[in-house]
């Protein structure tokens, strides 16, 4: 980040001096005498009396960092860079600063035939008591072919360059951070270092602070095991704790700057004691009412009706006698209730063991994804008409006791993919909320899914406006085929997604084993029913179990497309860009999301779209969900969400997004841009 | 199970913390007790101010910082424009004898009158550290907001800018003043913590 200031500074300058003092310290220029015509890094040197000393960027539990106001320059003038510092105790307190002399460095550019630069300073310098110094200092040197330095001050230079620090994301950085924690309510915050291979046993390091608003100066408690160096910081009591924060780590030669470290919540949450309602104000009926929406909405979803036109065929057949019906709709009710409290507290116990998990978890696992190919591929034939075994499954469904409720259990597990705009906000609540209240969001899902269904059979009156049953049924059913055929086609590609292109290859071929094996099975030759039997059973186990080795195997699912400038979710990257005051869009998504490639090929994709973040330099990302991903997880859970698509918008200079509707428009889009 | 375990160790150490670490006036927790006599001889103690909003400010009309806020006239603008409005102010000079800032109870009514302090009483004298301590000050100034249920409702530097120069306060904005502000209007305080800016109070 660099600043390009004006010239024209003949009249600025009112006295032109080349130094500045004050009580206790001396400042002068570490420049060229001749500066090149490139960049230089050139410096203010402080030459402090002993036992006094100035401040660091951050400069601890009081005191104050110096500032550099400056106020013209003929070229281009960096930002300040701060040599790391050490810690002074002082009495009850810890400063970060220099004791006797030290340099603070910039980068200048000439664009003037001499490089003339005008500066406001203050400073304060400390013993116990402290003194604030203010001076004003212009620097005038030619400006020649390169740069002639007095030999003293260029080493002086080069000293305290090197102990600025350099950014920790490259080869040289000795450590590794594995992770950075704390607890909500504590009042410490733990960074842990791990030590790069090889490493023969050095001192840990020093680590300081960038921000004296969250963390005290006071020397961090030490832990070291192996590798392994465990940094315990004081927060500063009552600051709310950050998303992210910064330090300087230093050998005492060198020091690397982390810039924008995310703070995870510290994993050793209490036993007991519930995470943070995350409702974030909103009361529990509320979410309970919007789960049920919810749920209600998904029985108009393509992924569910074909399951629950089978349930109404049923009902409507003449054996189903009107008293009959209601209690079919309340088994289907037990079914849906049952499975999603089984969903519930499948969630709640994944949870408590802390694993990374969200809705649609389930089409993460390729094994699950290769499951429902099979299930709709049988289900599309049967509905086709090709196999007298849908018929059998429908009339299962239809007439047996458990039928009703293996519907409704079957249609909990095949709406998950078709999350409504509702189910966002109140499955995001579930995964923080306490126990009893994210059990209670499940239910009402199930509820609203179950209800219209219900109503049906308790009102045989609504029934009845129904059309009577006809051949009309059979084309209807031929026609639901359609949707099975296409949402085969498209877990076909999720499972490409999940375990590579192999997935199509295994997804296919169990396909044409199972068509093979029910022909086979149809033609009354010796023994041919074995033969099928035994085919299906070696597909199904081969298919599987390759399906599972691929995805252990970890097998990179494809690629995000870069060539539309969308970049992989890296929490680092868009911290960077935040940092930089770069606008940021994320696009959470996830193959098996229907609403999601929608959005992406109308709205994002659109070329007016990508004409208008182009125009604006949105930095473009694109967090896929699609496998399991925990950091993605967490990003999610961080915005109250746990399933895509979640849109969210940084403005420029602001990190706390704005969340978009699920269902985008263009013009939501360019109202983001036309606001400013 | 070893995150089973780790959460049960941890959780045990949450219980504990709290216990051990030290005192400080902590945004959201209750304002530690104090009993301190000022420079006219009258005791204040932290119940005397129950049911009543209070301001605590730490002094030391040696420090830059003081100087920049008194001689600029701006904290005493502020004293003045909330102790208009019934909120109680109190002005703490916790400086050891012999360290810089500590004045004899003569002296104290000299510089108060000086420094034309519009405080709800002339300073207070905590030349043995006890308030400065169970309140965490660390510098000059440091100012404290409790609210009349006995909380503490901020704590931190006086504004966003820890120059030394006076010609900044009219840029800064002032986290006392918006603190204040936001509570007589029964609105949530935007920043309730923040780093303070100044010299170390000299115990």
């Amino acid at each position: 980040m660099t600043v390009l200031l004006a010239a024209g500074l003949g009249s600025t300058v009112v006295s032109a001096q080349e130094t500045a003092s004050g009580d206790h310290v001396k400042v002068r220029w570490l420049a060229p005498e001749t500066f090149g015509p490139g960049q230089e890094t050139i410096g203010f040197y402080f030459e402090v009396d002993p036992g006094w000393h100035v401040y660091w960027r951050n400069a601890g539990d009081s005191g104050a960092a110096p500032r550099f106001d400056f106020v013209g320059a003929s070229g281009e003038v960096g930002d300040i860079q701060w040599p790391f510092p050490v810690r002074l105790p002082i009495e009850h307190l810890t400063n970060l600063g220099y004791e006797g002399d030290v340099a603070y460095l910039f980068t200048v550019t000439p664009a003037a035939s001499r490089m003339e630069i005008v500066v406001n300073l203050e400073w304060l310098v400390c013993k116990v008591d402290c003194i604030p110094g203010y001076g004003n200092m212009t620097l005038s040197r030619p400006v020649g072919e390169r740069a002639q330095w007095p030999a003293q001050d260029r080493q002086l230079r080069d000293r305290f360059a090197a102990r600025v620090p350099q950014p920790a994301a490259g080869q040289s950085f000795p450590w590794a951070v594995s992770n950075l924690s704390a607890a909500a309510q504590g009042d410490s915050l733990q960074l842990i270092l791990q030590a790069g291979e090889g490493a023969s046993e050095p001192p840990p390091p020093q680590v300081f602070p960038l921000d004296g608003g969250l963390l005290t100066a006071k020397a961090p408690q030490l832990e070291r095991s192996g590798d392994i160096i465990r940094y315990t910081f004081e927060r500063v009591p009552g600051a709310a704790l950050t998303p992210s924060t910064g330090f300087v780590v230093s050998d005492g030669t060198r020091a690397w700057q982390l810039d924008d470290l995310a703070i995870q919540p510290a994993s050793s949450s209490a036993p007991g004691s519930q995470p943070q309602s995350a409702g974030a104000g909103q009361p529990l009926w509320l979410l309970v009412l919007a789960a049920i929406a919810g749920g209600a909405i998904l029985n108009l979803m393509p992924c569910v009706f074909p399951v629950l036109s089978i349930k109404l065929f049923g009902l409507m057949g003449p054996e189903a006698a009107a008293a009959g019906r209601l209690k079919e709709g309340l088994r289907y009710a037990a079914g849906v209730l049952v499975t999603f409290a089984a969903l519930g507290g499948l969630l709640l116990i994944l949870r408590a063991g802390g694993a990374a998990i969200g809705w649609g978890f389930q089409l993460q696992s390729a094994p699950v994804v290769l499951g429902l190919i099979l299930l709709f591929w049988v289900m599309a034939l049967s509905f086709s008409g090709l196999y007298e075994f849908g018929h059998r499954l429908m009339n299962l469904a239809g007439n047996s006791r458990g039928g009703a409720f293996v519907t409704g259990i079957l249609a909990v597990f095949v709406a998950a993919p078709c999350t409504g705009p509702f189910m966002g906000a109140a499955l995001g609540a579930a995964t923080l909320l306490p126990a009893y209240g994210a059990m209670a969001i499940f239910l009402g899902l199930g509820f609203g899914l179950a209800l219209p269904f219900v109503l049906l059979c308790a009102f045989p009156a609504l029934l009845n406006r129904l059309p009577a049953p006809g051949p009309w049924m059979e084309t209807l059913r031929q026609f639901l085929a359609f949707p099975l055929y296409a949402t085969v086609i498209w877990l076909l590609w999720v499972l490409g997604r999940l375990v590579g292109e192999s997935g199509w290859l295994i997804g296919a071929l169990l396909m044409l084993a199972v068509v093979f094996a029910f022909w086979l099975g149809r033609h009354q030759f010796r023994g041919s029913r074995w033969i099928a039997w035994g085919l299906m059973l070696v597909a199904l186990v081969v298919s599987f179990g390759a399906a599972n080795r691929l995805q252990d195997a970890g097998v990179s699912p494809v690629a995000v497309e870069s060539q539309t400038g969308w970049q992989p979710y890296d929490r680092n990257a868009i911290g960077q860009a935040l940092a930089r005051e770069q606008a940021v869009f994320i696009d959470y998504t996830a193959a098996w999301c229907i609403t999601c490639q929608v959005n992406k090929k109308l709205v994002l994709e659109s070329d007016e779209v990508e004409a208008l973040f182009r125009q604006h330099d949105v930095y473009l990302v694109r967090a896929d969900w699609t496998d399991q991903n925990p950091e993605i997880t967490r990003a999610l859970g961080e915005l109250g969400r746990n399933s895509v698509p979640v849109y969210a918008w940084y403005a420029p200079g602001e990190r706390t997004p704005v969340l978009l509707p699920q269902i985008l428009k263009a013009d939501m889009i360019e109202a983001l841009f036309t606001d400013d | 199970m070893r995150q089973l375990l780790a959460g049960m160790l941890g959780g045990a150490a949450l219980l504990i913390l709290p216990s051990v670490s030290l005192a400080a006036a902590v945004p959201g927790a209750k304002a530690p007790d104090f009993s301190e006599v000022d420079a006219a001889g009258k005791t204040h103690s932290l119940e005397d101010y129950a049911g009543q909003w209070l301001v605590l400010e730490w002094f030391n009309k040696d420090c830059p910082y003081v100087k920049k806020h008194y001689g600029s006239g701006n904290m005493q603008a502020l004293q003045k424009k909330y102790t208009d409005q019934d909120i109680n102010w109190l002005t703490v000079i916790s400086s050891a004898q012999g360290k810089q800032g500590y004045l004899e109870p003569a002296q104290a009514m000299t510089v108060a009158e000086g420094h034309n302090l519009s405080a709800t009483a002339p300073f207070l004298l905590d030349a043995d550290g006890s308030m400065g301590r169970a309140y965490g000050a660390k510098t000059t100034p440091h100012m404290f907001i409790i609210n009349p249920e006995g909380q503490v409702v901020y704590a931190g530097a006086i504004d966003d800018n820890d120059s030394a120069n006076p010609a900044v306060i009219p840029k800064s904005s002032n986290y006392v003043a918006a603190a204040l502000d936001a509570s007589m209007a029964g609105e949530a305080i935007a920043v309730a913590s923040s780093r303070a800016y100044g010299c170390s109070v000299k115990y």
